[in-house]
């Protein structure tokens, strides 16, 4: 998986958007949208915010953790603990990143929220490494990593799963040499 | 003699507040935790001179021109009065300070921090300091005493401690207090307060209670309480001369002693009860300015008139009639309600003797009777002055009068209310900087008023009405409504200019998209809405007037009373005005709704409008449907029942809705179907502030019903709601509007659904009565249902009645029907009839000058010639006339059967034929 197809799922979350535009019910595959009244919050999918707010037609309310004070708890929390906190949303990096890039101008302390975002992910990101670094040099079999997103996860798979895999290699053409050596 | 009570006015954010004066007394200063100091040139002042110091501010304190606050960044700060400018730090703390305090020559500042410490600091030279060490806990509040040799703190540890502040040593400690965590939780501020001057006493809070500690043995002299108290004491204060001392209690309550006498000789309740947590004595000792912990700022008025007839009364020891009569009064009105009044001050004589002259004039009520004021101050909260000094100094003013205070009546009655001031509903307050000046279904108008820039904004919730708009407010509008077709503006005006009415009517076709229009002298806009067309200002002079929305002036008429709020919809026009004086906190408005357009006509007259007790209009407008709806500001929603004789149906009260108990919705808009109540949540406020830009939540209606938790209360809560929504149907095509038919079904297929499962609820609690009251309210074909339910339960009784009962409702529906049907019922028509009809024309056209008979002779005569074919062919199509399409479709037989006769069967037109046949077959038969 690449990050662009994470990004696209991530579109699928519902955010809440004030239209300035009067439209009914509108039904579409994936569930019903609408009615938009202008005015009024109304959720809708991410990628539908998205198309809107670049047409001019809405504004985007920030999700409730897009909130500086809520975001430092987290970063705070995420660098007190060893094991990684749960995020309120699972697809935060994506959502920060779609949102903060298409409409920073509805989201209050854009700016600020960027950085946080940006310096929670990297703590994850390297506490991701840190355990995987663990996990090897312990030739452990399993580990139970909780609370991880689909985007962090995806950053470090095909790397591990590859590395693995040689390493198993490796170990299972050292294995005969060994037993030569018997 | 009670002092006077002046209305609280909104003076800093919700939090912990402080308040004291210069050393004048022309100003009170006050620090709130939005981090602001006020500068309030009298309590009516609009525009107080705001300094903002810090992120929180949590006491102040000013001498000699030297404003000293505590700040949240732990440092306490100075600044110069009144400019305000910074003047740096005085000292630092490792967390914030609690209290600071001047001595009484100003000379050196003493502050109680968090982190256990007080300092005493030299305001010259900062690096002189004295640092106190011994408390276990946060300190709560500090006090130097006047001849600068001792400081008393308190303490979150339960002790209160006097130390030296020469040796920096304890004088003395009580373990008196109660113990707390954090001053966030203690239950008092326990401010200290030493006895001016003299220095003698030493007050403190303790509990119920207020303890004197003498200051040479530091003994307990002597308790003043009082049954009643009922709440811990938050704030103690001297009065200048030092005989009298006030106290603020976490409940809101006022009191006012004689230390001496012990005698409590005021109370006064604050209007909403919250915790008072700053007090100040005007240095002449008149009047005592409080603040509470919602960031309110009230003063006590008269309190130096009050001292010196008691202290009379006391010093005669003699039963003061009038001391006796309030006091009881005092404790009836607390037992009563929570929101008391003194009785309005009484007029002082002028005749009584020659002490007269050492009353300061201050004392003297200056607004008694201020609701019978014009309406320019009508709800200003009080309107006092804060004046200088009186030309005695401060001891001489609160000297008491040696006079007998000779008892006279007091007025004992309901007091008179202000009456609330004009207001457009959906702004929030003209003294805030930026406003929303109107939030509607249509759009929002802001205005800004600040240093930079006076403009309006227009934003439109639909961008297809029209684009935002900006606009410099030149002429200082104050006033604003929006519809779909303009922007109407208004000002009040001044000396040289008369108050003006601007109007944007952007959706004009031609170029001249704007109109002004200039008031008479004097007359001034309060109020003004916009309908479809049309646009209404209420001025000043009891006047509406009438506009078109392109600027011709209209009809005008006059009102019986000061207007409150005015709103359009359409046609219809709302006036809210007084209707006379309300007593006890109550408004007593009257409501006038005129139908325009057409038909004009008054559809309610002035009569009068129900609020909430105690509480006034807080929005009043149409709902998106066209119903009018009113909020008061507890929150009740009420709607106008149009099928209930115009009464007022309560739908919602918004404050169920808040988590607590400052929490307000400030209501944008109502929707009837679906049923929505839009409005914005603000927290710990009445209004939302601009920005961040507030978003808007919808809640739902729940009309008061008992018994809401079972589910018969449900339902029949849900039944009637439904009914309610339901009226604007009616209304709306009454006056000929286009209606949403497919929703006034599915309203009226939820109430028979309704009906018929509270039909099943009372069959199965075997409540049969009820059950054919039910059944009355449903319509007939659910009666059928009704009576097969109840036959099916074998409730033979029932069915028997309810068979009754739908026989009864059938034979109304015919009755009904044939009432409708009369005037167009009509005998079949004959071939010739139709024949007739279809020729007329022809026949006049021949024949101009034909009367009725001659064209039917005439026509008999024509239809003769026929041929018996088409004669026949007319009968058949009379018969079919019930059914259009019947007859098309025979006429294309008729039309197919003579193609075949004139051109013989072809082929090729065979299938046709034989089907068209078979339809004509069909129609024969029958």
């Amino acid at each position: 998986m690449d990050p662009a197809e994470v990004e696209f799922l991530a579109e699928k979350e519902m955010v809440k958007i004030i239209p300035n535009f009067s439209l009914d019910k509108i039904y579409l595959i994936g569930g019903d949208l609408g009615p938009f009244n202008p005015g009024l919050p109304v959720e809708v999918p991410v990628w539908l915010a998205l198309n809107l707010k670049q047409r001019q037609k809405c504004r985007i309310v920030p999700p409730e953790w897009m909130d500086t004070d809520k975001l430092e708890e987290i970063r705070e929390q995420e660098r007190k603990l060893d094991t990684f906190t749960p995020i309120p949303s699972p697809y935060y990096m994506e959502l920060a990143k779609l949102l903060l890039n298409h409409s920073a101008d509805n989201i209050p302390k854009a700016d600020e929220i960027r950085t946080l975002v940006k310096d929670i992910w990297d703590t994850r990101v390297a506490k991701l490494r840190l355990s995987a670094d663990s996990f090897i040099s312990q030739q452990e079999a399993h580990a139970q990593l909780d609370n991880l997103t689909l985007m962090e996860i995806n950053t470090t798979r095909s790397f591990l799963l590859d590395s693995l895999n040689y390493m198993y290699k490796l170990r299972s053409n050292l294995q005969p040499g060994r037993s030569q050596d018997y | 003699m009670p002092c006077e009570r002046k209305p609280m006015r909104y003076g800093h954010s919700e939090g912990h507040t402080d308040v004291c004066f210069d050393d004048e007394g022309k100003c009170i200063v006050t620090c709130g935790s939005d981090g602001d100091v006020r500068i309030w040139e009298s309590l009516d002042d609009d525009d107080p001179k705001s300094i903002n110091v810090g992120e929180k501010v949590y006491s102040v304190a000013l001498k000699n021109g030297k404003l000293v606050t505590a700040v949240s960044n732990n440092t306490v700060q100075i600044h110069t009065f009144p400019e305000g400018d910074p003047d740096g730090i005085l000292t630092r703390f490792t967390t914030n300070a609690n209290h600071v305090t001047f001595n009484s020559s100003g000379s050196r500042v003493a502050a109680g921090s968090s982190d256990f410490i007080v300092k005493i600091v030299e305001v010259v030279d900062s690096s002189q300091q004295k640092t106190l060490r011994g408390h276990d806990a946060p300190v709560l509040s500090v006090a130097l005493d006047p001849s600068d040799e001792f400081l008393a703190s308190s303490s979150c540890d339960g002790s209160v401690t006097v130390w030296s502040i020469e040796s920096q040593t304890q004088v003395a400690q009580w373990k008196i207090l109660q113990k707390s965590s954090d001053v966030s939780n203690a239950k008092s501020l326990c401010r200290l307060a030493w006895q001016p001057r003299s220095g003698k006493l030493l007050a403190i809070p303790v509990d119920l209670t207020i303890q004197l500690y003498d200051r040479n043995t530091w003994t307990h002299v002597s308790t003043l309480s009082g049954d009643l108290i009922s709440q811990v004491v938050n704030v103690v204060v001297w009065s200048p001369c030092g005989k009298f001392l006030a106290a603020g209690t976490i409940g809101g309550n006022l009191l006012i002693w004689d230390v001496e006498a012990k005698l409590c000789i005021e109370r006064q309740k604050h209007e909403k009860g919250f915790t008072v947590c700053g007090m100040a004595w005007h240095p002449s000792g008149g009047r005592i300015a409080y603040t509470d912990t919602e960031g309110c700022l009230g003063l006590l008025e008269g309190v130096s008139s009050l001292s010196s007839s008691s202290t009379a009364a006391a010093a005669k020891e003699t039963n003061d009639y009038d001391d006796l009569f309030d006091e009881d009064d005092d404790r009836m009105l607390d037992e009563g309600m929570s929101d008391s009044r003194s009785p309005v001050k009484k007029p002082i004589m002028e005749d009584d003797d020659d002490d007269d002259d050492l009353m300061p004039a201050t004392g003297r009520p200056r607004n008694r009777g201020s609701f019978l004021d014009d309406d320019d101050n009508s709800q200003d909260p009080g309107s006092v002055k804060l004046d200088g000094v009186p030309e005695e100094d401060g001891s001489s003013a609160i000297l008491p009068a040696v006079g007998p205070a000779v008892s006279r009546p007091v007025y004992e009655g309901p007091m008179p209310t202000q009456p609330q001031r004009a207001f457009q509903p959906g702004s929030t307050p003209v003294h805030l900087m930026h406003r929303f000046m109107m939030w509607n279904s249509v759009g929002i108008v802001r205005g800004y008023n600040d240093d930079q820039d006076n403009a309006i904004d227009v934003e439109f919730h639909d961008t297809a009405i029209h684009h935002a708009m900006h606009l410099t407010n030149t002429l200082g509008h104050t006033m604003a409504d929006l519809s779909q077709e303009a922007v109407l503006l208004a000002c009040e005006g001044n000396n040289e200019l008369a108050s003006k009415i601007q109007c944007l009517h952007f959706s004009c076709w031609d170029t001249h998209k704007d109109w002004i229009v200039d008031l008479p002298k004097g007359e001034d806009v309060r109020a003004l809405c916009l309908g479809q067309g049309w646009a209404a200002v209420a001025t000043s002079a009891l006047m509406v007037r009438l506009f078109s929305v392109g600027g011709v002036q209209k009809e005008i008429f006059s009102l019986p009373g000061d207007v409150v709020c005015m709103a359009g919809h359409g046609e219809q026009l709302l006036i809210v005005c007084h209707r006379g004086t309300g007593f006890d906190g109550d408004q007593a408005l009257g409501i006038q709704l005129l139908q325009l357009g057409h038909k004009r006509r008054q559809v309610i007259h002035g009569e009068p409008l129900p609020l909430s007790r105690k509480s006034y209009l807080a929005w009043m407008d149409f709902t998106a449907e066209g119903t009018p709806c009113c909020i008061d500001s507890e929150g009740v929603v009420r709607m106008l029942n149009r099928t209930l004789g115009n009464m007022w149906t309560p739908v919602c009260n918004t404050r169920d809705s808040c988590k607590s108990k400052s929490d307000h919705y400030w209501v944008v808009g109502v929707h009837e179907n679906p049923q929505q109540l839009r409005c914005i949540p603000c927290k710990g406020a009445r209004y939302p502030p601009t920005l961040p830009r507030p978003a808007v939540a919808v809640l739902p209606f729940n009309l008061l019903y008992c018994q809401t938790t079972t589910e018969k209360g449900q339902m029949e809560e849900q039944y009637w709601r439904s009914v309610l929504f339901q009226n604007h149907y009616g209304f709306l095509s009454s006056s000929g509007y286009e209606i949403d038919s497919e929703g006034q079904s599915r309203a009226e297929k939820e109430q028979q659904e309704l009906l018929m499962k509270m039909f099943a609820l009372s069959c199965k609690l075997e409540r049969e009565f009820r059950c054919v009251e039910l059944a009355e309210m449903m319509t007939h074909s659910v009666v059928t249902l009704a009576i097969r339910y109840a036959s099916r339960s074998r409730r033979m009784a029932l069915a028997q009645r309810l068979s009754e009962l739908a026989l009864e409702k059938a034979s109304q529906c015919q009755e009904e029907e044939q009432e409708e049907e009369e005037p167009a019922y009509q005998r079949p028509k004959t071939g010739f009839q139709l024949w007739l009809e279809e020729n007329r024309k022809s026949i006049l056209a021949d024949n101009p000058d034909f009367e009725e008979m001659d064209v039917i002779k005439e026509g008999m005569g024509r239809f003769r010639t026929l041929s018996a074919e088409e004669r026949l062919n007319w009968t058949e199509r009379a018969k079919g006339d019930s059914d259009p399409k019947k007859r098309k479709r025979e006429d294309e037989g008729q039309v197919d059967e003579q193609m075949e006769s004139n051109e013989g069967s072809t082929k090729k037109k065979k299938p046709l034929d034989t089907s068209a046949k078979l339809s004509a077959f069909a129609f024969n038969k029958e």
